[in-house]
């Protein structure tokens, strides 16, 4: 009798207590952060914007990867869409009449930088350096030929 | 614009492109002289280099060709430097892909071939300075067919891809029309000023 008087008042001053606590709930929480918005742009080599291409977003979900939105970009090359909750993986494809791109990336982790590219001049001067080599090449074929006969 | 990335085509297109241009590769190397290779290679630079002069024409961007005007000083020979060019371009400026090299080469090397046609039917070769109008009115017909042809095989090949041909075709010429404009006068100014000052220098191929 004793112990059950003693609980009875034990449970009696938790009551009071509650009241003091801060407000908690006992759920588990979750926070989810939400990218609302992502731009694509497309660009011919040069700089000249890709307008009015065929855009289509591909969501990387863990079932393998389906088509999202088929769209087109603006007079800029300039694509927005609002990604899919809970799906960072995405591949964009730009197509127009026979130029096609694609860029994969990840809204959560900074994938999407671009591949540092030698510059023009550089790629220029080297097209000309393989050129002189196939004209070495090719004299060599030729001069051979010309012994033969 | 003329130049088709990977991806875009059905891969039976693309393969056939490498089988064509194959066979006319064989061909038209096995008839290279050793005197043709630095002429050979002076053109292929100027193609090659000539697809980074780029203008924005409403919404797309076109760049120089200069097929035709390869076909005129080449001949035959227009062909394997179409090819190199592309080669380069491809790897160096990623224009683009690497699977359409074949088909790339067929679109704008066949009618480099065809150009030349024209300018061997119109000045039957008969270069001199005293010819000199009737090369520089072929050298730009053949300059500017050069173009046209290309981008009407494009579209031909776009129509597989589901874009209609009409529609594509007039897109396509009409972004062009500069380039067109442009090669025409260069490729039919320079054939008449090599026609006085260096006529040798068209041969006989």
């Amino acid at each position: 009798m004793k112990t059950v008087r003693s609980l009875l008042v034990l449970a009696l001053l938790l009551i009071p207590c509650m009241a003091l606590m801060p407000p908690v709930s006992a759920h588990r929480v979750y926070v989810a952060e939400q990218v609302t918005g992502v731009q694509v742009k497309a660009w011919y080599g040069g700089g000249d914007p890709m307008a009015d291409a065929d855009v289509e977003i591909y969501a990387n979900t863990t079932n393998g990867e389906e088509l999202y939105l088929k769209d087109k970009t603006d007079e800029k090359g300039i694509f927005q869409f609002e990604p899919k909750l809970g799906v960072s993986g995405y591949r964009v494809v730009v197509e127009a009449t026979g130029h096609r791109a694609e860029e994969t990336f990840n809204l959560m982790g900074g994938s999407g930088q671009e591949a540092a590219e030698l510059p023009l001049f550089a790629r220029v001067l080297a097209g000309f350096g393989y050129l002189v080599g196939l004209v070495g090449i090719a004299m060599l074929i030729t001069a051979r030929k010309m012994k033969r006969v | 614009m003329v130049h088709i990335s990977d991806g875009v085509l059905d891969p039976w297109l693309w393969e056939s492109g490498w089988v064509i241009i194959a066979v006319i590769l064989a061909y038209t190397l096995s008839k290279m002289k050793t005197d043709d290779v630095p002429k050979l290679s002076v053109i292929t630079a100027a193609v090659f280099v000539a697809s980074l002069i780029h203008m924005q024409v409403g919404p797309t961007s076109v760049h120089f060709i200069l097929n035709g005007f390869a076909g005129v000083m080449l001949g035959i020979l227009a062909f394997p430097c179409i090819f190199v060019a592309l080669v380069l371009q491809c790897f160096l400026f990623g224009h683009g892909g690497v699977t359409t090299i074949g088909i790339n080469t067929v679109n704008m090397g066949v009618p480099a071939l065809i150009a030349y046609l024209i300018f061997k039917t119109g000045t039957k070769l008969d270069i001199r300075p005293e010819t000199k109008s009737k090369v520089t009115l072929f050298g730009a017909i053949a300059g500017g067919v050069g173009v046209v042809l290309a981008l009407l095989l494009l579209a031909t090949e776009l129509i597989t891809t589901g874009e209609a041909f009409y529609e594509t075709t007039v897109l396509v010429v009409t972004a062009h029309l500069p380039i067109i404009a442009i090669e025409a006068i260069f490729t039919g100014v320079l054939a008449g000023f090599i026609a006085t000052v260096k006529p040798e220098m068209f041969g006989e191929k």
